[in-house]
């Protein structure tokens, strides 16, 4: 009897491991900038999300020429957003730009998007008129918002457009408590866990990610924020580490988190 | 002929007591109260509880002795002295340390060693004898292994030195041989401390409430802590009388090794950390009560570890030239060019939000590199 159970634990043990490794990825935060196109070419950013086992990206750059050359190096792969900046030094004063409106227009007539962003605006910067207009062109094309920023600022593009689908980039730096009131509050929006190690602590999963998780099992999604041209190399130890902490979640949560939670969102209406 | 240059000697240390009169100091209180926070040094020394012939006289000699000697690499052609040169502050001029091959980083300067937790520019270890160790065993580097080691041990000049430290070498397993060579040597380095320089005498008169001995410290130079106290934010980083928070951060600096390759930093350290049977909690510690031990059991990895380094010391950095990791910048004067200049594409905009360019004219950068070098007018 004793035996048994040890086996069937050991089976248990090797069928995670098998899952854990071919686990497909849905990496909801990846960046391909001006100064990594240049250091790490297209094809070797496709061969590097390959490997990874990432089978969906989305994917926004500064400029936006990065994600449509990806894009035909990985069309399987890639689900283009449109960022509404030229170089990653705009994070601060795109929205007091007007020239921003131009560019998005001009790149959103000439190539197909599934969403805008990653933008960063905090509290009341959804008010001004960069914000305003690039949130009603997301409107009329009905494009999701990758939005990296306060809880402020995100009750303030829901109260702009109620219906909008709103991923919230890193989930705001938020405590998993915070995190899980704002799911409440909207049910249009989606939290991407980027360049957060919080939800494994030394004792294997953190108890308030794992309540979260369970709470909202098909609303987190997994990304990497390649945010520096080297950091694409980390892409592959990156879905190791995601694979190994929602190991040790239920398998089908592990399944939403890693891939269907991102493809659900983009077809949502 | 001499007694020219004499009276030139006099009037110039006339002027300099003129120009001394007229000096002050530049600080406010609260930059004060911050510049005593980098001092008093040196430090105490307190011998390393997981070493036990740390601060020994006899190790000391011994792991003096063996640094400097080629006997410790395989072919018998590579000492500790060839990449830390006594003469370069303990670290060599080149950029990138040549081994068996083109190592990927710079050699650390080996100097106030026991304000570090983690060691090497990626926090391999967690103790100064495991980091001793690593280059004698490194395919690399010294390419020796535990049982080639003891061997050359036994048949070299400090056969006797080492059993009269450690016992006779015959009968121990050549790992604990390994291991005792490398405490020997981190003995020895524990030894290596820079000496108080201008800026520990500007400090301790501060801390004296002596004003007039404080501004006989250059006025530049004061200048110069204030931006690295103030503007700068150097001081966030590099805290305390060592000058570094002993952590990892990323300070701008690409990490590229080839175009295909990349120096993890700390992401690659944590994992040999975690792999290492020689850490303070391991069996080859000295200390019953472990202690220190919990930061290696507690330290998780982070995804902002990726391509950070740990930050280095300043004290004697004016003589350890070039910098970062990878010897990238040739100069004090290059380093300040990259901070004033800080490429923001690079960082997260939730990582190190307290870098940003600094916009320093000419005479402050100037001013921020007269600061650095004050810290390592010492008399090595
Ligand atoms: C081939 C050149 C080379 C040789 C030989 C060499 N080192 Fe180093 N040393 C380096 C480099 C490069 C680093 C930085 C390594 C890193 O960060 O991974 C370093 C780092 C260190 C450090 C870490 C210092 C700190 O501040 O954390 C110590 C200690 C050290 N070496 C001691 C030694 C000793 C003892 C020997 C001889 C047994 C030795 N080294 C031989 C190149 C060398
Ligand atoms: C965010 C933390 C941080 C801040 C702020 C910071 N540094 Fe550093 N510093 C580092 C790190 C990390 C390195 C090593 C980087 C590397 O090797 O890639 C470093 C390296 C250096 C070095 C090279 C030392 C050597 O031995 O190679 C000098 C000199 C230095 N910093 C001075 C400064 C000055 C001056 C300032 C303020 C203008 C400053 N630092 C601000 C973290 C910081
Ligand atoms: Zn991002």
């Amino acid at each position: 009897m004793i035996r048994s159970l040890a086996a069937a634990a050991l089976l248990c043990a090797c069928t995670a491991a098998a899952d854990a490794q071919d686990l497909p990825i849905f990496d909801a935060h990846i960046h391909y900038s001006h100064d990594a196109v240049l250091q790490v070419p297209p094809d070797q950013v496709a061969k590097i999300l390959r490997e990874a086992g990432i089978k969906k990206a989305l994917v926004s750059s500064s400029d936006d020429d990065g994600t449509q050359k990806l894009k035909a190096a990985a069309p399987e792969i890639v689900v283009p957003a449109l960022r509404p900046y030229r170089k990653r030094g705009e994070i601060s004063t795109w929205m007091h730009d007007p020239t921003v409106i131009d560019y998005l227009e001009d790149r959103l007539s000439a190539f197909d998007y599934e969403a805008i962003g990653e933008f960063h605006a905090y509290g009341d910067d959804i008010g001004t008129d960069v914000i305003q207009r690039m949130i009603a062109l997301a409107r009329e094309r009905d494009l999701l918002l990758h939005h990296h920023g306060d809880r402020e600022a995100l009750d303030l593009i829901f109260a702009s457009w109620p219906e909008a689908r709103v991923l919230w980039a890193h989930s705001g730096f938020a405590r998993p408590d915070e995190v899980t009131e704002a799911l409440s509050a909207h049910p249009g929006l989606w939290s991407d866990l980027a360049y957060r190690s919080d939800m494994l602590g030394s004792d294997g999963l953190d108890p308030e990610w794992a309540a979260a998780f369970t709470a909202f099992p098909d609303r987190f999604m997994v990304g990497t924020d390649t945010f520096a041209p080297e950091r694409w190399y980390y892409v592959a130890s990156h879905a190791d580490y995601s694979r190994e902490w929602l190991a040790l979640l239920p398998q089908d949560i592990a399944r939403k988190i890693a891939f269907e939670n991102a493809e659900a969102m983009l077809a949502a209406e | 002929m001499i007694r020219r240059t004499l009276g030139r000697l006099c009037l110039l240390v006339g002027l300099m007591l003129v120009s001394a009169a007229q000096a002050e100091v530049l600080l406010s209180e609260d930059e004060i109260a911050r510049a005593l926070s980098h001092g008093p040094w040196p430090p105490a020394f307190e011998p390393d509880p997981s070493n036990r012939v740390s601060g020994l006289p006899a190790a000391i000699a011994l792991g003096e002795g063996l640094f400097s000697d080629p006997v410790l690499s395989r072919d018998g052609t590579m000492a500790c002295a060839s990449c830390h040169d006594p003469a370069h502050g303990f670290a060599e001029p080149r950029a990138r340390a040549n081994g068996k091959v083109l190592l990927d980083r710079n050699a650390l300067a080996l100097v106030n060693l026991p304000a570090h937790r983690w060691f090497g520019w990626s926090g391999d270890t967690d103790n100064l004898w495991a980091q001793s160790l690593t280059p004698i065993v490194n395919a690399d580097e010294m390419d020796q292994d535990a049982a080639g080691l003891k061997q050359a041990l036994v048949t070299s000049r400090w056969a006797d030195d080492y059993a009269a430290v450690f016992g006779p070498p015959a009968g121990q397993d050549a790992d604990d041989v390994l291991v005792n060579i490398a405490k020997a040597l981190a003995a020895f380095q524990e030894t290596l401390v820079t000496g108080p320089t201008s800026f520990d005498r500007f400090r301790d008169a501060l801390e004296a409430g002596d004003l007039a001995t404080a501004a006989l410290y250059p006025e530049a130079a004061q200048r110069g802590l204030k931006i690295f106290l103030g503007r700068g934010n150097c001081a966030l980083c590099h805290t305390g009388p060592a000058f570094t928070n002993g952590e990892f951060h990323d300070a701008g600096v690409p990490y590229f090794i080839t175009e295909t390759r990349v120096d993890t930093g700390r992401h690659g350290g944590l994992e040999a950390l975690k792999a290492s049977p020689y850490t303070l909690a391991g069996p080859y510690s000295d200390d019953p009560e472990q202690q220190g031990a919990w930061a290696v059991r507690q330290v998780r990895p982070l995804h902002s570890d990726f391509g950070t380094f740990r930050v280095p010391g300043l004290r004697g950095a004016a003589r350890t030239a070039p910098y970062m990791h990878d010897g990238s910048l040739a100069d004090l004067r290059a380093v300040v060019r990259h901070y004033n200049t800080i490429d923001m594409e690079r960082l997260h905009a939730d990582g190190e939000a307290i870098l940003a360019p600094l916009g320093l004219s000419a005479t402050e950068a100037d001013d921020l590199v007269q600061f650095l070098r004050s810290l390592s007018d010492d008399q090595p």
